[in-house]
């Protein structure tokens, strides 16, 4: 079905929750290898940013660098909207909205220009010193203005975002160290910390170039521009090399010993009636054991990877299949419905992500009580590969199938953050308690 | 629970459609067709690496074939054959230790590349290729030809720009301090001393035109091989601007713009038009002129837009950032130069990361209008 005409980019994840049809066959997922137990060993719980209520987006989700969750509220289709970085307060069992951003960074919502509405994959933790680095991202119109388009105002001292903003958070006495614009009039797509360089690299948007900033003397380099779609994620590897993708689903290596950015001659997995094209990363987690890395894309009909960054001239990657449902292959499913994300491994040493899923007449007619869409849980065994559907996610009022990322904590819960609802929140999956450990978050992820 | 923000302006009001209209019809080529070409044969060939691929320097060959090169890590040279059954960017290789295309000019000789590198500027030759024959769909067979060094232009100095007289036989150019003529057996020849400073253009007398000390151009005679210094005044607003130029083939006009993106015409013996119009940013960066007289080119750094010069109607508009949805998906921001194609196209030469040979093809006219 065509969008109507005037919609925008973000309208269509608003949704309605209520398009429910009844009398519909049994669900048949083609990527499901087992059925759902039930919910109780998985037990779900949905947070909403209720002291945010203009949030509808949450694109990023980390651990922290003392184990505790933190997610950021974003503002993106609300004029002047801001971000407000979020973490779950587990004696309350609850949220702390610790600041709003964009008051911090002196570049208030009321500006007048494209706002620091969101963080978009851009948490990246620092452990010797106890700080959550954050990254800002565009898209949040002017006050003003109904629409922020960055192409359309890149020129326009007015509206013009004035850049990603960097902000230092001492996560042992709630404090923001320091903040400075790490990418002027662009926004920070995905943001990785490497912490034995004191290296921060990103990508910009809408630009798409690739940038290192050094913490130490706070001076970016502008590596050049990758290509026209944003990867969503950056990884870094055991020899300090930095990963990412292109337009055309092929590894980008950035190796500092050449101080190169490197294509891969093959493309990472996609479907075989596609090119590659446009399967960039979307998210990627890294083993415990740091080998290999597991990773989805950002394309319809996105595939699960395992990639082994330390093998060969160019890494192995196994292709784990696709990561949702079968599909009418003439008709380009959104991006936003056939979604994989918060790729996370628990304390059980296991992978799990969560999976769209939706009604489709033909290939999954999912029967009441499902909803149209659905997000689902998967629990992936490293070493058979086999796949459990563990739980679902369940939004109080709307759809919660498109998870931005996930995060173990200190206690070995997974969280997950939402996109689509309004407010936007995050979900806690307690886990079996013969599936956690303390401190599961280690090693942590540096990437966002 | 705190209640959501509410809007600051009206929705409906003219104001807001307005920008709207602006936003989704405006931002991105209004007008026309942009396609964005790979540095390879697509699908059968790797491109040019992406931190070598920025194209700064094209010229046009009589059969329509383009020739570039480019600047990065490493120069390589190309030739891009988008017509007939062929469809191909084909790269000819790399000169030893050059890092930076500044000119290439196609002579009856064969096309003459000056790439800058650690030493002096260079001139690399080698024979005009003719592709047509090639059938790129069934099956074919082509070689790389021998890329021959001619050595520095003039020792220790970078080539600034360089450009073939209207006989095709004789190249004049510059480096950061001389002018200098290359002659059809590759051979240098210091004309003078100056100051190299942006590109040179030939001129609708055949007279050879570069930025010279002060606010003037000066002028070099290729028949008389005679050089005139100081010839002509630059209209006020140049600034230290580096000129580029845009030669409409059919009058041998010559279209500039100022610092502040003002557009001048250039015609030999008449000297500078006054101020034709304004580019909607500053700098006018590349730019060509189809058959019929407008000038299509690029302004502003970082993220250019497009602008039309069109003659007949004394305007310039914005067509928008660059952006081709045929053949690749990709946005174009960075443009290094231009040229008029076979069929009036105009063929661009992306300065970016990955650059691609942009063709496009301007909105036809209603001549019945």
């Amino acid at each position: 079905m065509m969008q109507p005409k005037g919609i925008g980019r973000r309208d269509f994840m608003r949704a309605g929750a209520g398009i429910v049809s009844a009398g519909l066959a049994v669900a048949q997922a083609s990527g499901a290898q087992n059925a759902a137990p039930d919910a109780e060993p998985y037990k779900v719980h949905w947070y909403p940013f209720t002291e945010h209520p203009d949030s509808d987006t949450c694109w990023s989700l980390s651990v922290g660098p003392d184990g505790r969750i933190y997610a950021a509220a974003c503002a993106e289709g609300v004029p002047g909207g801001v971000v407000k970085p979020v973490r779950y307060n587990e004696q309350k069992d609850g949220l702390d909205y610790l600041f709003n951003l964009a008051e911090m960074v002196d570049d208030p919502g009321d500006s007048g220009h494209a706002t620091q509405c969101k963080i978009h994959y851009s948490f990246a933790p620092s452990m010797h010193d106890h700080v959550m680095y954050m990254a800002t991202h565009l898209s949040g119109p002017p006050i003003d203005l109904p629409v922020y388009n960055p192409w359309y105002s890149w020129h326009d001292k007015k509206r013009l975002f004035r850049g990603a903003a960097l902000l230092a958070f001492d996560t042992q006495h709630d404090r923001v160290l320091w903040w400075d614009t790490m990418i002027p009039k662009e926004g920070c797509r995905c943001l990785l910390h490497d912490e034995e360089r004191g290296l921060l690299y990103a990508i910009s948007y809408p630009r798409d170039h690739f940038f290192i900033y050094d913490l130490k003397t706070r001076q970016r380099r502008d590596l050049g521009r990758i290509g026209s779609i944003n990867s969503q994620t950056v990884f870094l590897d055991r020899r300090h090399r930095v990963w990412t993708t292109n337009d055309y689903g092929h590894l980008v290596r950035y190796t500092p010993d050449t101080d190169r950015l490197e294509i891969s001659p093959d493309t990472l997995p996609h479907a075989n009636y596609q090119t590659g094209w446009h399967s960039v990363f979307y998210d990627v987690a890294p083993a415990p054991d740091r080998e290999c890395v597991y990773a989805s894309t950002w394309c319809p009909n996105p595939h699960l990877m395992r990639i082994w960054p330390n093998e060969g001239e160019w890494p192995r990657i196994e292709d784990l299949g696709p990561a949702t449902q079968d599909r009418d292959l003439t008709f380009p499913v959104d991006m936003f419905r056939d979604h994989c994300g918060g790729l996370v491994f628990g304390g059980d040493g296991k992978l799990y992500y969560v999976a769209s899923r939706w009604r489709d007449p033909v290939y999954n007619p999912l029967p009441p009580p499902h909803k149209e869409r659905e997000g689902v849980v998967w629990r992936l065994d490293p070493r058979t590969l086999e796949r459990t559907e563990v739980t679902r996610l369940v939004h109080p009022n709307g759809f919660a199938h498109y998870v931005s990322r996930g995060a173990v904590d200190h206690n070995g819960d997974l969280f997950f953050g939402h996109v689509g609802s309004n407010p936007c929140g995050i979900f806690k999956v307690s886990m079996p308690a013969d599936r956690k450990r303390e401190n599961a978050h280690l090693p942590i992820r540096m990437w966002g | 629970m705190q209640t959501k923000s509410k809007l600051r302006f009206d929705p409906n009001s003219p104001r807001i459609k307005e920008y709207l209209d602006q936003v989704h019809h405006h931002t991105f080529m209004g007008e026309g067709t942009m396609v964005a070409f790979p540095t390879c044969l697509p699908g059968m060939t790797i491109q040019i690496p992406l931190d070598e691929s920025h194209i700064t320097a094209l010229a046009a060959a009589p059969d329509g074939t383009v020739y570039g090169a480019t600047s990065g890590r490493r120069s390589h040279l190309f030739i891009a054959s988008l017509h007939w059954l062929n469809g191909i960017v084909f790269d000819l290789g790399m000169p030893a230790g050059a890092t930076q295309g500044a000119a290439v000019c196609c002579t009856d000789a064969g096309f003459v590349a000056f790439v800058n590198g650690a030493r002096g500027g260079r001139a690399i030759s080698a024979p005009l290729l003719d592709l047509a024959p090639e059938d790129l769909i069934q099956e074919w067979g082509f070689e790389r030809p021998d890329l021959t060094d001619h050595g520095e232009c003039v020792a220790g100095e970078a080539v600034v720009h360089a450009v073939v007289d209207a006989s095709r036989k004789t190249i004049v150019g510059t480096t950061t301090r001389h002018i200098f003529t290359m002659d059809a057996s590759f051979k240098v020849h210091v004309v003078a001393e100056a100051p190299g400073n942006g590109r040179i253009a030939v001129a609708s007398r055949g007279g050879i035109f570069g930025r010279d000390e002060g606010a003037t151009l000066w002028r070099y005679d290729p028949a008389s091989q005679s050089l005139e210094r100081k010839a002509v005044k630059l209209p006020e607003g140049f600034g230290d601007q580096p000129p580029l130029w845009a030669t409409d083939r059919h009058t041998g006009v010559l279209y500039t713009a100022d610092a502040q993106g003002t557009l001048y015409s250039f015609h030999e013996g008449q000297g500078f038009s006054g101020p034709l119009g304004r580019a909607p940013l500053a700098p006018v960066g590349p730019m060509a002129v189809t058959f019929d007289g407008r000038v299509f080119g690029f302004c502003g750094d970082e993220m250019a837009k497009m602008f039309c010069y069109d003659p007949a109607a004394r305007t310039v508009s914005n067509l928008g950032v660059a952006v081709s949805v045929l053949e690749r998906r990709r946005y174009g921001y960075v443009f290094g130069d231009a040229v008029t194609g076979r069929d009036g196209e105009i063929i661009f030469g992306e300065d970016d990361n990955g650059g691609h040979v942009w063709m496009y093809f301007p909105r036809i006219r209603d001549a019945r209008a």
